[in-house]
């Protein structure tokens, strides 16, 4: 071939791994930025008073003086809407019966938008549930909220061959001539008054318990179950896998039962993990019984088995590239081969073990369906460890699931699912550093 | 060696840490079933676990046949339920040992819900099981435009589905061509996306970016279905094994419905109280 040929060749070569190279940073970027974004908005978000107000209720957290003074301001600011809605219903009181009824809806849902927006109305009875306790906590709720407050979003069904078309109209034309008529131009002007945003930094999102089903406070016992679990699963998975990889490397004849042997092992790496989550249903809690309900035990059994294919096959490959000389070395000493596997093969191939472990507890904590059936339930306390054998326990992949399908007030709460994600995320992505620096480490030390 | 010997000594620490200390005043419930009914059930854990601070309640949302089978392998306290048992059910239930007593903690109207754009606002109940069963495949053939129809149901779990195929279907089987989705939240997320769709979900789950449409005229509304007016009406369930023993943690919690707290719990999520007070 020409000098000159093979010179573009090789140059055309290299750039296509540039090439792909920078496709998979574009790739991830495009994939972990949205993340990254819309997860930090759980931590990071412009929060009205009424988020204060629920700090202090529930978790007795903030400046108590400052709440007051905030409070103060945002109830005096907010006293010309409660003044104006009570001016109408006098208003209502001296009314025909029949322009009574014609205000009765429309007014109805007025004051379901202020109360959306603001929260009770002063002197009102605790409502039961929390989630009606507080108005809107966080700014971009509250844009919503006064958006709806502000104009009624109806449909165009004039043409009923035609999808209707999506009108706002002003809800201040439904309160023409009355008392209420200044007052959505008063809230759109007052809104920051009556809100009082300020920029809050909420940590505290990873380590406070949910309120009324994630609707308000964090995530802790998701995250703690998400630990739990990962952490059983390791327990039960890698002193099997290991054992297994050594005899099947060290010990196993070369016939043909080894080989099968090895092909389940492939083959169980391959099975869906669905498939794990019915298995784990049927045999660990329906069969033998491991625990009367879903607890972290079974979930943990489980994922034991979902991620066991993984610790042998990286176990196995580490042994395997142990070199021979050092085997050699050591029973030429007088070793026993027990020995020489405990002495000098395992540690020789630790980093590679270890490697392999913490790869697979990133698979574990990240799994949701192999703990549907057997682990994870969508509300609970987080558990102390002396109950992770009787109790289910919610976690991250599952809660995931479970707020963007399953909740009833989904579109409130994205926030918390996108923190959620982050948070699985982050701890993935800390376990799999942890694996880098592990490994770094310990061949550093085997080598010095 | 050395390191051989920490990473030996970690796993085991583990392994004893994870060992169960005595833990006597730790009460747990477990409930398990309906999508329908988890929302009343995790305000209910809400409330109950402010006042018992001993006892965790447990709360997840697989489906009203998978809870009735929790239920019947003992794997739950209360299987909750928005239909009626099945005789094989029962059946199975009372050879393992298990006597279902039914608790009905609301009721629950079943409205048809169509994205907001959509000019259909009534519609019968043999229209919708024709559209169902897939001999209606457009709009325009109930007075809205010319636009196919999709159809989203629930999955063959659901207690929702259940009561679909008893006061809908009436014998008809739904299409094949239907979207089988596993939760009322997730048919109110591909209707709120579709502009085509029809779907159906508890009262509790229409809101503002859904159109519930009337069925034979009737709005699917709380009163309309707390009176028996509304066609497609159903109780909600929560169905434990005997009678709970009086003043247990679970006689407690399966009572809340019966409070006036508890009623105003039903009824703020959407659901509609069983007793008027």
């Amino acid at each position: 071939m020409e000098i000159e040929t093979r010179k573009i060749l090789n140059k055309s070569f290299t750039g296509t791994g540039w090439l792909s190279i920078a496709l998979l940073a574009g790739a991830l970027v495009v994939f972990l930025a949205p993340i990254v974004v819309r997860g930090m908005g759980a931590f990071v978000f412009r929060s009205t008073v009424e988020f204060r107000v629920m700090q202090d209720d529930i978790f007795e957290r903030g400046n108590k003086d400052k709440l007051e003074e905030d409070l103060r301001k945002a109830r005096a600011a907010r006293e010309p809407v409660y003044e104006k809605l009570e001016a109408f219903e006098q208003e209502l009181e001296e009314m025909s019966i029949v322009d009574r009824l014609e205000y009765r809806d429309s007014y109805d849902e007025l004051r379901n938008a202020v109360r959306e927006l603001l929260g009770p109305a002063p002197g009102e009875e605790r409502a039961s549930l929390p989630r009606n306790r507080y108005g809107q906590t966080r700014m971009d709720r509250a844009g919503h909220s006064l958006h709806h407050l502000l104009y009624i979003e109806t449909y165009d069904y004039s043409d009923p061959t035609r999808m209707g078309e999506l009108i706002y109209e002003p809800r201040s034309q439904e309160f023409e001539g009355t008392a209420l008529e200044g007052l959505f131009e008063y809230a759109e002007n007052n809104f920051e008054a009556m809100m009082r945003p300020r920029t809050e930094f909420y940590w505290q999102f990873l380590i406070d318990q949910p309120v009324d089903s994630n609707i308000f406070g964090g995530i802790w016992p998701a995250i703690l179950g998400t630990f739990y679990l990962t952490l059983g699963a390791i327990i039960f998975a890698v002193p099997m896998g290991v054992l297994s990889a050594i005899y099947l490397v060290e010990y196993a004849a070369d016939n043909w039962m080894v080989s099968l042997l090895r092909t389940f092992v492939s083959t169980l790496a391959g099975v869906p993990s669905i498939v794990f989550g019915l298995f784990g249903l049927a045999f660990f809690i329906n069969t033998i019984g491991v625990s009367e309900s879903k607890s972290v035990l079974a979930g943990s059994l489980t994922l034991g088995l979902l991620i066991l294919p993984m610790v042998i096959r990286s176990s196995e490959e580490a042994i395997r590239a142990v070199p021979m000389e050092y085997k050699e070395a050591s029973l030429g000493l007088g070793a026993g081969k027990w020995r020489t596997v405990l002495t000098v093969i395992l540690p020789s191939a630790l980093p590679g073990i270890i490697t392999g472990i913490i790869i697979s507890m990133g698979r574990a904590a990240g799994e949701t369906a192999p703990i549907i059936f057997t682990a994870a339930v969508s509300v609970g306390r987080a558990l102390k460890p002396s109950q992770v054998f009787t109790n289910p326990t919610p976690a991250l992949p599952w809660n995931i699931y479970n707020l963007a399908t399953e909740h009833e007030m989904v579109d409130e709460i994205r926030h918390v699912q996108f923190g959620m994600v982050l948070t699985l995320i982050v701890l993935v992505l800390l376990l799999n550093m942890t694996a880098i620096v592990l490994r770094a480490r310990i061949s550093k030390k085997l080598k010095g | 060696m050395k390191m051989l010997r920490k990473v030996c000594l970690t796993l085991l620490a583990g392994m004893f840490l994870a060992v169960p200390f005595a833990s006597a005043d730790e009460t747990e419930l477990v409930i398990d079933g309906s999508t329908t009914v988890g929302p009343i059930s995790k305000a209910f854990a809400e409330y109950f676990m402010e006042e018992n601070p001993g006892v965790n309640v447990t709360v997840s949302e697989s489906g009203s046949g998978n809870g009735i089978k929790s239920l019947i392998n003992g794997a739950c306290d209360i299987g909750q339920a928005s239909r009626w048992m099945k005789e094989g059910e029962f059946k199975a239930a009372v050879e393992n040992g298990v006597f279902p007593v039914a608790h009905v903690v609301g009721l629950d109207g079943l409205a048809p819900v169509v994205h907001p754009a959509n000019p259909v606002g009534n519609l019968t109940l043999d229209e919708i099981r024709d559209i169902y069963a897939g001999e209606i495949r457009n709009w325009n053939e109930v007075g809205g435009p010319n636009m196919g129809i999709v159809k989203v149901s629930r999955d063959t779990n659901s207690g929702t589905y259940g009561v679909w195929q008893d006061v809908v279907m009436r014998g008809k089987d739904i299409s094949a061509d239907a979207e089988y989705v596993g939760s009322n939240g997730a048919i109110r997320a591909r209707v709120q996306n579709t502009r085509g769709a029809i779907g159906y979900v508890g009262l509790g789950f229409v809101d503002r970016t859904v159109k519930g449409v009337s069925v034979e005229g009737i709005e699917p509304t709380p009163v309309n279905t707390a009176t028996g007016r509304y066609p497609i009406a159903r109780p909600l369930y929560m169905f434990t094994n005997g009678y709970p023993e009086l003043g247990s943690a679970l006689h407690r919690f399966v009572t809340i419905h019966m409070t006036p707290v508890g009623q105003s719990l039903v009824e703020s999520i959407g659901f509609v109280p069983q007793t008027q007070y």
